[in-house]
């Protein structure tokens, strides 16, 4: 197997006596942006400044195309590999070109002053950047997301063939960290290697090829972001009960952070959903520790798909297809192990029907009225009405807020009035 | 502020401290307790170059120029143009506009360099010893800030004025305490030469001082451009491919040598590697490739005018240059404290 363009391998550090990096590998090819995740003082920045030669490993190897960087020279080390710090202090007034132009000094021989190429190649930096017309601005008046973008540009003019960024988001607003990130992908297709410790795993979820995991200085997990952002990786490295779902919208994984789940608020809750009347309280539910399932919905509908990527006990049926008697008794067994049902407020027609029957099933039913911003419980059939009827007779209703803070309050199902 | 106007501005600059300079060389050799007519300048220059049928200057004059104004005026536009740049370099090096030799503890030790070979009765025995001996107590003050910059590598500028302090409190301790023990003339002569002054300052301090200070500045000119990757922070400069710690060592060196040999031939005048410096980045910006040229002239001319000013202000009386500098600098140091605590840099 031909080498890795970047490869370090076995990597440590000690500092202050402490072990704080130990037996890290870190390999990243043309095209790759592997991010380095991990809680804070995981070793994240320790290890890109290792791999950068900024400081030197106490064991191990890195080794840029091949060739060790203990071998190199620091000159030959800055042009083939760059870093981008967190921190962009400046104590003179330099203008943006002139920090800009400062990239160029591993390229430049003792006596030699920078080109018009050199300075062709910082306009074009700061232009792909979004920064085109701050050539002559005094880098200590820009703001922290524009030193950022201006730090990022002068990667771009030291021109290597591997990147080394150190939160390159951290103090950007939504759309320069999107920038920022996309930029960085761009980079690695441009057949570079990327390598960036990042804090949003979302972002890291959507972004990167590969994710390493770090926890206390060692390697917890190390592949694609699928395979490392698991709650099984996560919850022992970063202390929490988290949560992945897929993102639906932006795409990637989504991680959220779960409360811890207190033992007598283990209540189990179903929640009989569909068209989206049961998203905001499968979430809320969650939150609370407790433990939820749900059904019947249809395949693609956003209730089914939530539960899905959270992985959510439910039981869904095709699409657009009626809910048969045989469904509501495959339903039936996570409705009668319920302590509580939660007919949410979903549109009745011919194809769920079958749900209000599920519904009459439970052991303790509550029909949750609809909200404020909810569209208000239709029925397009007179059948349905009867059936509604028929299925909640005896049961309490509740607004959304006043059933979660009763949840909240008492850790039980609402007693029946 | 676009970049052509940005360089005719540092042309400005640069077409006015040259202007400066020259007549403040000339002010210098004609100005004084005897007044020497610019025309008898002239014609010893044309003497000199051996143009025929030009009239005799006055032998006097003649005298006054080539034996006492000239050596002083070269001596106080070398050592300014000297402590100027090592000033810059100082504070490039610590990304610090407020560090500078004095501050940092450096001219402290070149004055113990210097006490310790007068008391010792070395500085008698040869020219060569009180010079070589400032330089090796600016040296030992040098090493002694780089171990402490080394210790902790964020220099705030507390941190820096504050090391400093402590570096030339325990010199100047040191000092007092040779002193105690030393001959009151030559207490006398430590004294003298702690005011700063060019007065009787020979060809021969010239001969000792300029082979040491106009290589030393030349080299810390060439390496303007590490000093602008400096301010980029020391991780900054080394993930550009800068051998941080070899540049560091050598440039606090060269620093501490150019101020030491300058200190020799002056005594320790305060304030020029401060004020000049700082001075002119606000007029030609902080790229030392421009910044260590300015300064260097910059640096020339303020002594020189400062030295001016001392022998004319109060005739007879001749007042020492450290105190002109010092009058001029203290209240320049304040309001650059006030600035940055008002910009909250400090």
């Amino acid at each position: 197997m031909p080498a890795r363009l970047l490869e370090a391998a076995g990597l440590a550090y000690d500092a202050g006596g402490h072990r704080i990096l130990d037996g890290v590998c870190l390999t990243a090819d043309r095209g790759d942006l592997v991010g380095v995740i991990g809680p804070n003082g995981a070793g994240k920045t320790t290890l890109l400044r290792l791999v950068c030669g900024l400081i030197p490993p106490a064991e191990g190897s890195i080794a840029i195309g091949g060739r060790p960087l203990a071998a190199m020279r620091p000159a030959e080390r800055a042009r083939r590999i760059a870093f981008m710090s967190q921190d962009t202090g400046q104590a003179f007034a330099f203008s943006v070109t002139e920090v800009l132009l400062m990239a160029r000094y591993p390229w430049l021989a003792r006596f030699e002053g920078e080109t018009d190429a050199d300075r062709e190649r910082t306009r074009r930096a700061l232009a792909y950047v979004g920064l085109a017309g701050f050539e002559d601005r005094s880098f200590t008046d820009l703001s922290g997301g524009e030193r950022q973008l201006v730090m990022f540009a002068r990667m771009l003019v030291q021109d290597t063939e591997v990147i080394a960024l150190d939160e390159p988001s951290s103090s950007l607003d939504i759309r320069h960290q999107d920038r920022v990130f996309s930029m960085a992908r761009e980079l690695a297709r441009e057949r570079r290697a990327v390598v960036a410790s990042v804090h949003d795993l979302d972002a890291a979820s959507r972004w990167c090829s590969h994710l390493v995991l770090l926890d206390r200085g060692r390697v917890a997990a190390a592949g694609s972001p699928e395979e490392v952002l698991r709650s099984a990786n996560l919850d022992p490295v970063y202390g929490v009960r988290t949560l992945v779902s897929a993102n639906a919208a932006a795409g990637g994984l989504s991680v959220a952070v779960m409360p811890e789940r207190l033992p007598d608020r283990g209540l189990r809750v179903h929640l009989v959903g569909g068209a989206g009347s049961a998203v905001n309280l499968t979430r809320e539910l969650l939150r609370l520790g407790c433990e939820v399932t749900g059904g019947i919905a249809h395949e693609h509908d956003s209730d089914e798909k939530l539960w899905r990527s959270l992985g959510v006990e439910h039981c869904a049926v095709g699409a657009f297809s009626r809910i048969g008697e045989e469904d509501i008794d495959r339903a039936a067994p996570l409705v009668e192990a319920a302590d509580l049902t939660v007919l949410c407020p979903f549109p009745v027609g011919m194809g769920n029907l079958g749900n209000l029957r599920l519904a009459a099933r439970a052991r303790r039913l509550v029909v949750l009225k609809p909200g404020p911003g909810d569209m208000p419980r239709g029925f397009f059939a007179e059948e349905g009405r009867r059936v509604f009827a028929e299925a909640t007779a005896g049961a309490d209703a509740f607004g959304y807020e006043q059933l979660i803070e009763e949840l909240k309050r008492s850790g039980k199902p609402p007693q029946p009035r | 502020m676009k970049q052509p106007s940005a360089s005719a501005r540092r042309a400005v600059v640069f077409t006015v401290l040259g202007v400066g300079l020259a007549a403040a060389l000339l002010a210098g050799v004609t100005v004084g307790a005897v007044r020497v007519p610019v025309v008898e300048l002239l014609r010893m220059a044309a003497r000199a170059f051996g143009v025929p049928g030009v009239p005799v200057p006055d032998a006097m004059h003649v005298t006054i120029i080539t034996a006492l104004r000239l050596p002083r005026v070269l001596a106080a536009a070398l050592v300014g143009c000297s402590l100027a740049v090592a000033g810059v370099a100082m504070q490039g090096l610590f990304r610090n506009p407020m560090a500078s030799p004095e501050i940092l503890g450096i001219s402290a030790g070149g004055s113990l360099g210097a006490v310790a070979a007068i008391t010792t009765g070395l500085a008698s025995a040869s020219v060569l010893v009180l010079p070589a001996a400032t330089a090796a107590g600016a040296l030992l003050a040098a090493a002694l800030i780089y171990g402490i910059a080394s210790v902790r590598s964020g220099t705030s500028l507390l941190f820096i004025v504050i090391a400093g302090m402590a570096v030339s409190s325990l010199f100047n301790g040191l000092v007092s305490g040779m002193l105690l023990f030393s001959k009151q003339y030559e207490v006398n002569a430590y004294l003298f030469w702690t005011m700063g002054d060019f007065e009787g300052r020979s060809w021969q301090h010239l001969a000792l001082a300029a082979p040491v200070l106009l290589p030393g500045v030349a080299a810390l000119g060439l390496f303007s451009r590490e000093l602008n990757l400096f301010t980029l922070g020391e991780e900054g400069a080394r993930s550009l491919g800068m051998n941080v710690e070899t540049v560091k060592r050598l440039l606090l060196a060269l620093s501490a040598i150019v101020t030491g040999a300058a200190i020799s031939v002056s005594g320790p005048v305060g304030f020029v590697g401060l004020l000049v410096p700082h001075l002119l980045r606000l007029l030609v910006g902080p790229d030392h490739r421009v910044l260590v040229p300015a300064s260097a002239l910059g640096g020339a001319a303020f002594l020189l005018c400062c030295d001016l000013v001392g022998r004319t202000v109060a005739p007879p009386f001749q007042i020492r240059v450290g105190i002109i500098t010092a009058v001029l600098g203290s209240p320049y140091l304040l309001w650059l404290v006030v600035r940055s605590q008002r910009r909250g840099r400090a």
